[in-house]
C-alpha cells in the first residue's frame, strides 16, 4: 500500500537547484533509504517531505491527501541531522514537554523501556554521550506514535555498538507497530538492510531498486587469485559457478583466493564516481 | 501550548548565567548609583530633607524599568535561538500552530519580566531597608505588581517587534548590548531626564521607557515626597518631579493614569506593527533550514 508519494519534486534556492524532479514512492511498513554523498540533496528532500520547507514545484501526497495540514504532521516523526533537543533540560523534560505539545495520547513508558532511557531519565541532555543523545532524539520523535519516521543521517559519528543498538530498537518497532521508516545516510551498510533504496546525487535520483537488484545491475563479483609465484590477478565473474570453474582450473598454481560478491559500496561508487566533492 | 510555555520557562530559569546577564543592565545602574550617582544627586538636592530616602525609591523605579526591558529581551532570545537551531521547524511539526508558538514566547516573556521585576524590587528594597533604614511599604505592593505586569507586556511587545527578523544568535547579542546600554539612559537612571538637553528628552519620550519609570517612581516615592516636601511650596515639588522624571511633561504634566494610557497606546501601536509585518517575518524565519 502506498503511504507517501512524491511526484516531480523540485526545490530551487536562489542560485542553485538543490533537488531536481524527484519521484518517490514509499510503501507502508517499508524501510526506505535515501543514499547519497554529502550535498546530494537528501536533507532538502526530507525537509520537503516533512513539510518544513515548501517545494518550488511538485506534489507530495500522503495516502492520497495533501501533506500541508495538521493531520499529516500528527502522523510523522522526525529525527533531524543535528539534534533539536534542549541541552539545558533533562531527558525527562525534553520528552514530557514534547508529549504535552500533542493533543493525542502518547506512549512514553513503552519508549523509555525500549530505548533504555530509565538510567538517564533525570540527566541533563547536554551531559549525555552521542549515542545516548540519539536514543533520546528517537524517543522524542516517536512520542506521538507516528506511522512514518524520518531519520536524517541519524548515526553520523556513532560507534558501531550504538548504531547496532539503535537499529535493533527500530527494527523491533517496525515489527511491532508496522512503522515505516525513511532514512537518509551515507553509511552504506545502513542502506544494506533497506527494503528499497534511492540513490541520490546532485539533486536527482540516479538509481532506485531493492538492494539485491541494485547489486545485480551495478556491480560485478570479484574473484582475486593469489598465485604461488606471488602474482595477483583480479577477475570479474558473473556468478559462483564461473568462479568455481576458474578456481578448479587454477587449483594447482594458486596459493590462495578471495571471492567477493558486489556490495552496495560498489553500487554507490560505480554510480557516483570516485572524486571528492 | 502549556507544554511549550513550561519548556520556555524552564529554559530561562535553568540558565543561571543567562539570568545573571539579563540583569546586568539593572545591576550596573544599581552599582553606579551606590558608587557615585547617589552622592552627586544628594549634593544637588541638598535643600530637600531626607534626600537619600527620596532617591533610593527613585533609583528602584528606574532600575525596575531597565529590568523589564532587559529580562524580556533575554527571555525572547530563546525565540531567536530556536529559529537558528531548527527547533522552530521541529516545533512546527507538533499540534501547536505557528501563532501558538509565537504566543508561547510572548506569555513566557511576560511571566519572566514580572517575576524578575518583583525579585529586583524585593532585593533592592531590602538592601535599602538595611543600609538606609528606609521603610518597606507593603501597601503599595499591589500597585507595583500592576505596573510590573503592564511594563512587562509593553517591553515584551517592543522586543518582539525588534526581533521580528532576527534569526541569528550573533545579531541578537549585538542588539542586546545596545538595548542594555540604552535602557539605562532612556529610563533616565544614569541621568535624570530633566538634566538632559531638550532634543534628547524629546527622543526619550518616543519610547515607553520614561513613562514606565515615571509610573514606578510615582508609586514608590509618593509617601516620601509628601513627607520631604511638606514645608516647601508646591512649585518646588512639581519642579523636582519634572526634573527627576517622576512626572513626564508632554503638552502639560502627565498624571499616573495618563502614563498608563500612554503605555497602552504604545502597546497598541507596537502590536499593530507586529501584526502588519508578521507575514514577512514568518516567511523569513521559516524560509531556509
Amino acid at each position: 500500500m502506498k503511504l507517501l508519494q512524491a511526484t516531480s519534486l523540485t526545490k530551487k534556492f536562489s542560485d542553485k537547484i538543490a533537488v531536481n524532479n524527484i519521484n518517490l514512492t514509499i510503501n507502508k511498513g517499508d524501510f526506505v533509504a535515501l543514499l547519497g554523498p554529502n550535498g546530494a540533496g537528501k536533507s532538502t528532500t526530507i525537509n520537503m517531505l516533512t513539510g518544513i520547507i515548501q517545494p518550488t514545484s511538485g506534489k507530495i501526497e500522503y495516502v492520497g491527501h495533501a501533506t500541508t495540514g495538521h493531520a499529516y504532521r500528527n502522523k510523522i516523526g522526525v529525527v533531524f541531522q543535528s539534534s533539536v533537543l534542549d541541552n539545558n533540560l533533562s531527558v525527562k523534560d525534553n520528552i514530557m514537554t514534547r508529549a504535552k505539545m500533542y493533543s493525542k495520547s502518547t506512549q512514553i513508558q513503552i519508549l523509555i523501556k525500549k530505548l533504555g532511557l530509565e538510567s538517564i531519565w533525570k540527566q541533563k541532555y547536554s551531559s549525555l554521550s552521542g549515542g545516548q543523545k540519539r536514543r533520546v532524539d528517537i524517543a522524542r520523535a516517536l512520542v506521538q506514535s507516528p506511522e512514518l519516521l524520518f531519520l536524517d543521517e541519524p548515526s553520523t559519528g556513532l560507534d558501531i555498538q550504538t548504531r547496532t543498538a539503535i537499529w535493533d530498537v527500530l527494527n523491533q518497532l517496525r515489527q511491532a507497530t508496522g512503522l515505516t521508516i525513511i532514512l537518509t545516510t551515507h553509511y552504506l551498510e545502513e542502506a544494506q538492510t533497506a527494503d528499497y533504496v534511492y540513490i541520490v546525487d546532485q539533486g536527482t535520483i540516479i538509481a532506485e531498486d531493492t538492494v539485491i537488484e541494485l547489486q545485480k545491475k551495478y556491480t560485478q563479483n570479484l574473484l582475486t587469485l593469489n598465485y604461488q609465484n606471488g602474482e595477483v590477478k583480479k577477475i570479474t565473474v558473473n556468478d559462483k559457478n564461473q568462479a568455481i570453474k576458474i578456481l578448479t582450473e587454477n587449483s594447482k598454481i594458486i596459493s590462495d583466493f578471495e571471492y567477493r560478491p558486489g556490495t552496495i559500496d560498489d553500487v554507490f561508487m560505480n554510480l557516483t564516481g570516485k572524486e571528492i566533492r | 501550548m502549556n507544554g511549550l510555555i513550561y519548556r520556555n520557562l524552564k529554559m530561562y530559569f535553568n540558565d543561571k548565567s543567562g539570568i545573571f546577564f539579563s540583569l546586568m543592565g539593572a545591576m550596573i545602574s544599581f552599582v553606579l548609583y551606590l558608587a557615585f550617582l547617589s552622592q552627586n544627586m544628594i549634593s544637588s538636592w541638598s535643600k530637600v530633607p531626607d534626600t537619600k530616602l527620596l532617591l533610593d525609591p527613585w533609583l528602584i523605579g528606574g532600575t525596575l524599568t531597565i529590568t523589564a526591558i532587559t529580562t524580556t529581551l533575554s527571555s525572547l532570545s530563546l525565540m531567536v535561538k530556536d529559529r537558528e537551531s531548527k527547533v522552530l521547524a521541529d516545533l512546527n511539526l507538533t499540534d501547536i500552530s505557528y501563532l501558538g508558538i509565537q504566543f508561547s514566547y510572548l506569555i513566557t516573556s511576560v511571566i519572566i519580566g514580572v517575576i524578575m521585576q518583583l525579585i529586583m524590587y524585593f532585593v533592592m528594597s531590602i538592601y535599602f531597608m538595611i543600609v538606609d533604614n528606609s521603610t518597606f511599604n507593603l501597601s503599595i505592593l499591589p500597585q507595583i505588581v500592576g505596573i510590573s505586569v503592564l511594563s512587562s507586556f509593553t517591553w515584551t511587545l517592543f522586543n518582539l517587534l525588534l526581533l521580528s527578523f532576527v534569526k541569528k544568535v550573533d545579531t541578537l547579542g549585538k542588539i542586546s548590548t545596545i538595548i542594555g546600554t540604552a535602557s539605562g539612559f532612556f529610563a533616565g537612571v544614569y541621568m535624570p531626564i530633566g538634566t538632559l538637553p531638550t532634543t534628547m528628552q524629546r527622543l526619550m519620550k518616543f519610547t515607553p521607557a520614561p513613562y514606565n519609570a515615571a509610573m514606578y517612581r510615582s508609586a514608590l516615592m509618593n509617601s516620601q515626597l509628601n513627607k520631604s516636601f511638606k514645608d516647601s511650596p508646591a512649585l518646588t515639588l512639581s519642579e523636582f518631579k519634572k526634573i527627576m522624571g517622576i512626572n513626564i511633561n508632554l503638552h502639560g504634566t502627565l498624571t499616573f493614569q495618563q502614563d498608563i494610557m500612554i503605555l497602552i497606546v504604545f502597546m497598541a501601536i507596537i502590536g499593530m506593527c507586529i501584526f502588519l509585518i508578521s507575514g514577512i517575518s514568518r516567511r523569513l524565519v521559516t524560509s531556509k533550514v
